[in-house]
């Protein structure tokens, strides 16, 4: 994608205003009153930040703030994910974390971003240059790093994910990297605290939504309900779910950065407890088609062979094994000052978004390919579940 | 309240953007200049600086049409002044200002008695091409019907009572015979000439009623908030911008007829509606549903305690499903719930003192928090008291 960021700012816009919804505003890049006056002011000293990566989901949400927070900003990345998409804003460097990252010799930062470290060499490559040469290193994780989801409001001393034995987490193969992908976030974890001890931070995001996001993973929700008619929604409506918003976790970050907070910490949200059907409902409010819900119990559409998650976004129903999925404690991001966009903004953001994105994309979540399920299957579930009842929908 | 129509835009804007969301300005107008109606029109609106009337004059003028106002001048004085052309008169007495005017269409928005459409009809008679008169739901008597229309039978005068000449001491008791009233001699004043609409619960800024804005203010507030039965119970309101505009926009198109206006397009529940309010304004809040029968046990109302909400009784159950799909056909649209949450949200944080503590007393609609926090406290003990049972 050559679309620069100031080009695709003005896409967003566009779009934004071509829909007929009308109010809820573009606060989708920092555009928040918040942001713009009171908070701001509160920036001690700029920083010198190093990002590595920046350019994909999350990355593009910290720039910009950071920047606006008046920090100055390095970036190194491949060029590829989005090439040129902050020039003239941020140094750019070009390395790979896989490979040479040599551009970095000789520099000095008060803090790195580590955004795409999948596997410990990553952290350890970096290092070469980074070690003694910045104050706090960032490493943003992931929750998939804990072991087991039995337990619920489980905090960050739950038990993590270590390699299986015989494996080597330095020398696993490109292909495998998926099928160890908790595993691998654990042992990079591990790495970054042997190789920045006592100035390290690792962040731990569950689900990450919003626009940008390409996994359809939330997006699914804002678009099918924008699209009205009978939804198919999954359980009776009280399972647990948590998320966090791109921008919420990213400015969090910076302000991490700011703070010079230490420590590990889960990234998810929301503040309070939120179910599925608060979540369904709260995205309705931003649209107008009038959307209908159909809540069809876990078990039927266990039978449909729909899946929780993938099929189902950010979905997963109650069960003994998995009560501490969508059920993770954030006590201590919260004590440390991670907050949350309202959800309608969430909702609305991402709705835009979609709105500009490729065809091949929005063609992608039509039919349920990366997440989500195509409106012909959610037909079929949906006639299935009526029959099975005996009775249409009121 | 001599705040002018900007400085109150104004105060609404700062209001928007103190509180920690972002301002909630309308974007569709904001964003996007509202492209001028095809042909310019003359409008006179009765009233006008109340509630709906101010967004009617707003959208009108965007529209590029000449606004005329005709009122006493006493609810927001001078409101628009400068920007429409300010009649004095008061339609219980002298309209003579409107004497050899002539207009494309009026709008009439204050009429409650149909003696003000007679007072009117003396100058405006064969002097409009359209009179849009905004009448209400109220006229219908009977609410046991989801998705009655505009046929459903209307409320006549009891015997004995002359609509022209009830006191204003019982106009209230007989609002909505009164309101059927003025649509009969609407109807015989403008023949063929004429459109009634009938909205259902008007919401958003600028209402001083309560009627909605206490939900966004309550969830705005946090806590455990009481909610009335089991959340699947049927709601209608509209957005006043949405009934302002598509009524500009039905004198634009010349649309006669008779049209219920309330919104949303399709079903929505209780619950949709507060978690929709909650997802809006980013609160925290946490809700305790409390079936009707034990609210009302405990002297908790519907509609004023618990606005928007209906119980679902037999006598009861159309009034929150009617029908309103011949004025979605002509052209009504609406806002997301969203925005009219926090648009009345941060208009809430713009009211005068006095006002807001009648809002936190529940002393116009809605519950204060002691009595809210009884009720909640009541019912914990009944579910406890059932649990050992």
């Amino acid at each position: 994608m050559a679309t620069d960021r100031r080009t695709f700012l003005k896409l967003s816009a566009v779009a934004g205003g071509a829909v007929t919804l009308g109010g809820l505003p573009r606060i989708a890049f920092g555009g928040d009153a918040r942001e713009s006056s009171a908070a701001f002011e509160g920036v001690r000293a700029p920083l010198n930040i190093l990002i590595l990566g920046g350019t994909g989901f999350t990355g593009p949400e910290q720039v910009e703030y950071a920047i606006k927070r008046g920090h100055s900003v390095t970036l190194l990345n491949r060029n590829k994910t989005r090439p040129d998409f902050f020039k003239g804003r941020v140094e750019q460097l070009i390395g790979d974390l896989n490979g040479d990252v040599s551009a970095l010799k000789g520099k000095k930062f008060d803090v790195v971003i580590d955004n795409p470290t999948t596997a410990p060499a990553w952290v350890r490559n970096a290092a070469q240059y980074l070690k003694g040469n910045t104050k706090h290193y960032i490493y943003i994780s992931t929750i998939s790093v804990y072991k087991n989801s039995n337990k619920p409001w489980a905090d960050e001393s739950d038990a993590l994910s270590p390699m299986p034995a015989g494996v080597d987490p330095y020398t696993v193969q490109p292909k495998d990297w998926g099928k160890y992908y908790g595993e691998l976030k654990t042992e990079s974890e591990a790495e970054v605290a042997r190789q920045y001890p006592g100035i390290h931070t690792i962040i731990r995001p569950g689900l990450i939504v919003g626009p940008l996001d390409r996994s359809d993973r939330f997006t699914y929700w804002p678009y099918r309900i924008d699209k009205g008619g009978e939804v198919l929604a999954p359980g009776d409506g009280d399972d647990p779910v948590q998320f966090i918003d791109s921008r919420d976790i990213a400015e969090w970050t910076i302000r991490v950065a700011e703070n010079h907070t230490l420590g590990t910490f889960n990234a998810t949200g929301p503040a309070k407890p939120l179910t599925m059907a608060e979540m369904l409902y709260g995205i309705k409010a931003v649209t107008t088609a009038g959307a209908q819900f159909t809540w069809v119990p876990a078990d039927f559409l266990k039978e449909q062979n729909i899946q929780p998650w993938s099929n189902m976004p950010v979905w997963i129903p109650d069960s003994p094994d998995e009560v501490g999925d969508s059920r993770r404690s954030i006590a201590n991001a919260l004590a440390a000052g991670l907050t949350f966009r309202p959800l309608a903004v969430t909702a609305k953001d991402t709705l835009d978004w979609n709105k500009t994105r490729p065809a091949g994309e929005l063609q992608a979540l039509a039919e349920g390919r990366r997440a989500g399920i195509s409106a012909e299957r959610e037909a079929q579930v949906l006639a299935a579940w009526h029959s099975r009842k005996g009775a249409k929908p009121k | 309240m001599t705040t002018s129509r900007r400085t109150f835009l104004k105060v609404s804007a700062a209001a928007g953007g103190a509180i920690a969301l972002g301002s909630l300005a309308d974007a569709a107008s904001a964003a996007e200049p509202i492209p001028h109606a095809p042909k310019k029109l003359k409008i006179l609106i009765l009233g006008g600086t109340g509630f709906t009337g101010p967004e009617q004059v707003e959208y009108a003028i965007k529209r590029g049409h000449e606004v005329t106002l005709i009122n006493r001048n006493k609810t927001r004085p001078d409101f628009f002044k400068g920007r429409v052309e300010q009649l004095i008169g008061d339609l219980e007495g002298d309209m003579s200002a409107l004497q050899g005017r002539k207009f494309d269409v009026v709008i009439d928005n204050p009429t409650t008695a149909p003696k003000w459409v007679r007072n009117v009809a003396q100058y405006m008679k064969g002097n409009t091409s359209h009179y849009i008169f905004i009448s209400t739901l109220s006229v219908y008597p009977d609410n046991s019907h989801p998705g009655a229309d505009e046929t459903d039978k209307l409320t006549p005068m009891p015997d004995g009572l002359d609509p022209y000449s009830v006191p204003g001491s019982q106009a209230r008791q007989h609002y909505g015979a009164l309101k059927t009233e003025s649509e009969a001699e609407v109807q015989r004043q403008y023949p063929n000439a004429f459109t009634i609409i009938r909205p259902g619960l008007i919401v958003g800024p600028l209402d001083q009623t309560d009627r909605f804005t206490y939900w966004p203010y309550r969830i705005d507030k946090g806590g455990e908030v009481l909610a009335p039965g089991d959340g699947n119970d049927p709601v209608q309101f509209i957005d006043s911008r949405d009934l302002a505009e598509w009524t500009i926009r039905m004198a634009e198109n010349r649309e006669l007829g008779i049209y219920n206006a309330m919104g949303p397009a399709k079903k929505m529940t209780m619950r949709e509606m507060l978690e929709g309010i909650r997802s809006a304004i980013g609160s925290k809040a946490t809700f305790t549903w409390v079936p009707a029968d034990f609210l009302s046990k405990h002297g908790v109302r519907q509609w004023q305690h618990m606005p928007v909400w209906i119980a679902p009784r037999p006598q009861s159950i159309g009034f929150s499903a009617r029908s309103n799909a011949r004025a979605i056909a002509k052209g009504l649209t609406f806002r997301p719930l969203a925005v009219t949450a926090r648009d009345t949200l941060a208009w809430n944080k713009t009211r005068p003192a006095d006002q807001l503590e009648k809002l936190a007393q529940g002393a116009v609609n809605g519950l204060s928090a002691e009595k809210e926090k009884e009720v909640l406290d009541a019912w914990k003990q009944e579910s406890k008291s059932g649990e050992t049972r």
